[in-house]
């Protein structure tokens, strides 16, 4: 019987360590291993053997099966790193990865994520108001003649339906300071708000889309004076366009602002020293301002107490002012061609 | 408005040192835009953008005594050579009798002088060309040089021509023709300013252009020089109306200052003397009914200076407005000051002072500051409105779909439902884009015909959508709308839908059959329908979620479930059950049937057999074979009951 044991731990080690791969190493496995195996039969017999003999054999059955699992256990992690070693030097590292599904945010959304991450990081506070809205918030609130020529119909596009009585007609709001009117009604001071939307002008060309993205901040309190207007619009241009970018403001006439600056942004190309892309190495960001006193007086804010700026700048104009996104036509960006959105 | 200034003129009236560049850029940092500085061969031209506002600065002189101001207050020396006209006798006595409406002009100042016509010396028309204005002949340049130099528009006729003792100003009629000096015809619309003769003939469109017959030509010898000075609504009517924008129209319907018409009557009346054998043979007429009253704003040192955010000396803002002249009279640190009357129309209240003020300071001299924090201020910063929205976009991107951004304005064709419902635009650019939208997937296929090349589709937007609302503004809804063509089944975008809802911690969706549109599945959660997915056809599927509902529902509040320590167990059930019975209600129906079920889902259906995988577990105890079969037994039961399900 010992005899027996012994040569079976001798002929499944010698046929362990010749064993090529796995599939091999598990066969055997089961030879001496399994239910019906050569060790698992022997192993059954020690009971037919003379009581006083069966420890001993016992034992020995017991040693022989541990180095049989040893001897499979070590043969299976010699011929798995042997694998592994096949494998990273067989690799062809420069064949294609496998990707996972990866899409694309729109142009203007990513715009818009950056521009609100600026803004919130000094204060502001998004908000969202009506994109069709009356004339009082749109114009009247914000001290417009009655003769302005944005108020006309070759400028604003009005929504064919009754007017307000108090309110006036109703209209596609042509710029987001609508929400300046707004805030202020429903909220008083201290104000740090960030409107940034969909607005509507009459006009397509090359510069222009019948709907587009403006951004509107709004700060209100006391003491706010233009060096804060200069403070917020500096750290919007160089965190949104680049350290190297410098602005500058200029005077400007709006309705609802006093004073009124037009602000100016360095060319990326040139920074400044002056090229073809840009005026003098200026590019015009947009328009700015002290919140005009009648502005104030419309919303029943004290002007004696309180002063404010505000500013109105658009999405796609800041976005095309951008290194690298000199797109020459505008209205692709509305154009859905998969081709351009994929770009980004 | 756009301004073209040769530097020459400039400097007619300005002594500086400063060069062309230098003065287009402190133009263009403290008052108007000089938008391009062209070198010429001898000269420079200035083409400078002017705000509405400021119509005196559309002049030589305007813009001089401007530049003076800025250059002195920028460092450079700068001194506005104020023009002195030879001012002459004004008598009542003139051979026309000019009856005014003081409704329609403000003033008129007039004088006849016998002229001979003959070439424009050269620096005249050098100048006027290259203001853009032609050269015509002398009699007309003059009007046109007097108007870039003063800021004032100008008038001529030809004496002979009029040959009258009396001319009318009084407003038009509807209908009345006339021949303006170009020799087109127009029928007026009433209301227009004009002047008639003693025969009631119409010799002018006042403030726009002059009639053909009276204009000055070759034989000219006589002529009645002529300044208006108008009501500017008038003037813009009729100009917009009748579609001509002369020059002087653009100015005169900005309201042209009247205190500058006798001196650019004077200064074309040395301009006559000097180019066409001028000789006064007249008396000067001036006619001034609607002189402006002084107009005075009171300011304070203390108010300047919390406005600019710099403190400007008391000595420094007089300075400042007295170079602009502004007349001022100050009391330590409070100031009156009278406002000149090229600036009433411009300057009425303390702020717009503080413009001047600021501005010639130097926008560029103010520091940068960040406005301060205050403690008010919200809390809900992290999560405001716009967060989940982020969050969602964010999401579809990394599940590989690509964002559009399309028209809230839709043609009728791309409206869903009856236009009836429809907010339409009164003035739309296009038939294309006439209705504010109610939904947008038909937006979101008419992509698919923008991109027919491409098979594989996967898009989305958030968007509002818009619903009428009797005597109010329309009602915004926020939309979330995706759509798929070849990419996946119905139940891969079910599936998307499923994930963005777990994402939005939203886990009592569920999906009911619907039977309009194309048919598909309404979304509910907790009772409210959200929106729908529907299988379009066979290559595309869409869905449309109500997001400003969906965000309501949505949370960042996460709870905390022991990890088991006990395995668990599961197994397979294959169940026959009808075809027209919902998968989801014998999933629902299997978990109510013990506690102990922590999963149940459908692994498969083929036939009329679907098989349902089932977990159990508990967080107490091993369960034993027991325990699974009796549960098991109990769910055959409760389904064979209510669904009459049958078991392989």
């Amino acid at each position: 019987m010992e005899e027996e044991l012994l040569s079976i731990k001798n002929n499944a080690v010698s046929l362990i360590l010749d064993a090529p791969d796995l599939a091999t190493l598990e066969e055997i496995k089961l030879q001496f291993l399994g239910k019906s195996g050569k060790l698992t039969i022997a192993i059954k017999e020690i009971a037919k053997l003379p009581e006083e003999r069966r420890p001993s054999v016992g034992i020995l059955a017991n040693e022989v099966k541990l180095t049989i699992e040893d001897a499979i256990e070590n043969q299976e992690a010699n011929l798995k790193s042997q694998t592994s070693r096949k494998i990273r030097e067989e690799i062809d590292v420069t064949n294609p990865g496998i990707k996972p599904p990866l899409g694309h945010l729109h142009l203007v959304t990513q715009a818009i994520e950056e521009i609100t991450e600026i803004f919130k990081s000094i204060g502001f506070e998004r908000k969202r108001y009506p994109e069709a809205e009356w004339d009082w918030y749109a114009f009247e609130a914000l001290n417009f003649p009655p003769n302005h020529p944005a108020r006309d119909d070759w400028e604003t596009f009005f929504i064919d339906t009754p007017s307000h009585q108090k309110f006036g007609p109703m209209l596609l709001t042509p710029h987001t300071s609508s929400g300046q009117i707004r805030e202020m009604e429903k909220n008083k001071p201290p104000i740090k708000m960030l409107n940034l939307a969909k607005c509507y002008r009459r006009q397509s060309d090359v510069s222009h889309t019948p709907m587009f993205h403006q951004f509107e901040g709004l700060v209100v309190d006391r003491e706010i004076s233009i060096a804060h207007l200069k403070g917020v619009l500096d750290f919007f241009v160089k965190s949104y366009f680049g350290e190297k970018r410098q602005s500058r403001i200029r005077p400007y006439h709006f309705e609802f602002t006093e004073p009124s600056f037009e602000v100016d942004v360095t060319c990326g190309v040139c920074l400044g020293k002056g090229c073809k892309l840009c005026k003098e190495g200026w590019l015009e960001l947009g328009g700015a301002g002290m919140v005009h006193p009648n502005v104030f007086k419309n919303v029943g804010i004290d002007p004696s107490e309180f002063t404010g700026f505000a500013f109105g700048w658009g999405v796609e104009r800041v976005l095309m002012m951008k290194e690298g996104i000199e797109i020459d036509d505008i209205r692709l960006l509305y154009s859905n061609k998969l081709e351009f959105l994929e770009q980004f | 408005m756009q301004i073209k200034i040769l530097d020459s003129w400039l400097r007619e009236y300005l002594k500086t040192e400063a060069k062309p560049a230098e003065i287009a850029k402190i133009l263009s940092l403290t008052s108007v835009s000089v938008e391009k500085l062209e070198k010429l061969s001898d000269d420079f031209l200035y083409n400078i953008e002017v705000t509405t506002n400021r119509v005196d600065l559309m002049s030589v002189i305007g813009l001089t005594r401007e530049a003076s101001a800025s250059l002195s207050e920028s460092g450079f020396k700068a001194e506005f050579k104020k023009p002195k006209f030879e001012t002459i006798q004004k008598a009542n006595k003139f051979p026309i009798e000019i009856r005014n409406d003081p409704e329609l002009v403000n003033r008129v100042c007039a004088a006849v002088l016998e002229v001979s016509v003959k070439p424009t010396p050269d620096m005249i028309a050098k100048r006027l060309e290259a203001s853009g204005i032609r050269s015509l002949n002398n009699l007309i340049d003059v009007t046109n040089y007097v108007m870039r130099e003063t800021g004032h528009p100008a008038h001529v006729f030809d004496y002979d021509l009029l040959n009258t003792a009396k001319l009318t100003v009084r407003p038009s009629r509807k209908n009345e023709r006339i021949l303006t000096l170009d020799n087109k015809e127009y029928s007026l619309l009433g209301e227009d300013i004009v002047m008639e003769d003693d025969s009631g003939r119409i010799v002018d469109l006042l403030g726009i252009m002059g009639l053909a017959n009276s204009v000055v030509g070759d034989k000219t010898k006589k002529i009645l020089f002529f300044i208006d000075n108008n009501e500017p609504k008038h003037i813009r009517n009729t100009s917009m109306s009748l579609g001509i924008r002369t020059e002087a129209a653009v100015l005169n319907e900005k309201g042209v200052d009247p205190d500058l018409a006798l001196d650019a009557l004077f200064r074309g009346i040395e301009l006559y003397q000097e180019i066409a054998d001028g000789k006064l043979s007249s008396d000067v007429l001036d006619i001034y009914p609607n002189r402006i009253p002084d107009q005075k704003i009171i300011l304070t040192t203390e108010k300047v200076n919390s406005i600019i955010g710099e403190k400007v000396p008391s000595e420094r803002i007089e300075k400042i407005l007295e170079k602009l002249n502004f007349e001022v009279n100050r009391k330590e640190d409070k100031f009156e000051v009278t406002v000149p009357s090229f600036r009433r129309n411009d300057v009425t209240i303390e702020e717009d002072l503080i413009e001047e003020i600021a501005r010639i300071y130097g926008y560029q001299n103010i520091k940068s500051l960040l406005p301060p924090q205050t403690v008010s201020e919200k809390f809900t910063r992290f999560e405001d409105e716009f967060y989940w929205e982020d969050r969602v976009k964010s999401a579809m991107k990394y599940f590989g779909f690509t964002e559009v951004y399309t028209y809230s304005l839709v043609s009728e064709d791309l409206y869903e439902g009856p236009i009836d419902n429809a907010l339409s635009l009164k003035n739309p650019l296009s038939s294309d884009m006439k209705y504010l939208r109610g939904g947008l997937i038909p937006s979101l296929i008419s992509i698919l015909e923008e991109n027919k090349k491409r098979s594989k589709v996967k898009i989305f937007e958030i968007a509002n959508v818009y619903k009428k609302r009797a005597g109010d503004l329309p009602k915004e809804t926020l939309t979330f709308a995706a759509l798929v063509r070849n990419e996946g089944s119905f139940f891969e975008l079910k599936g998307l839908i499923e994930a963005i809802f777990e994402d939005l911690g939203i886990v009592n969706a569920s999906f009911k059959k619907r039977s309009d549109g194309a048919g598909g599945a309404n979304i509910f959660v907790k009772g409210k329908n959200l929106g729908y997915i529907e299988p379009l056809s066979e290559e595309i599927t869409d869905f449309e979620i109500n997001f400003d509902e969906l965000k309501k529902f949505a949370t960042r509040k996460k709870s905390y479930r022991p990890i088991a320590k006990f395995p668990e167990s599961s197994e397979d059930l294959a169940v026959v059950l009808e075809p027209n019975i919902s998968t989801m209600d014998v999933l629902e129906e299997i978990k109510k049937v013990d506690p102990l079920i922590s999963d149940v889902s459908l692994l498969d259906r083929y036939g009329d057999s679907r098989t349902f995988h089932i977990v159990y577990q508990s967080l107490e105890r091993n369960l034993t074979k027991e325990d699974v079969s009796k549960i098991r037994e109990e769910i055959k039961k409760r389904l064979t009951d209510k669904f009459s399900a049958s078991f392989k």
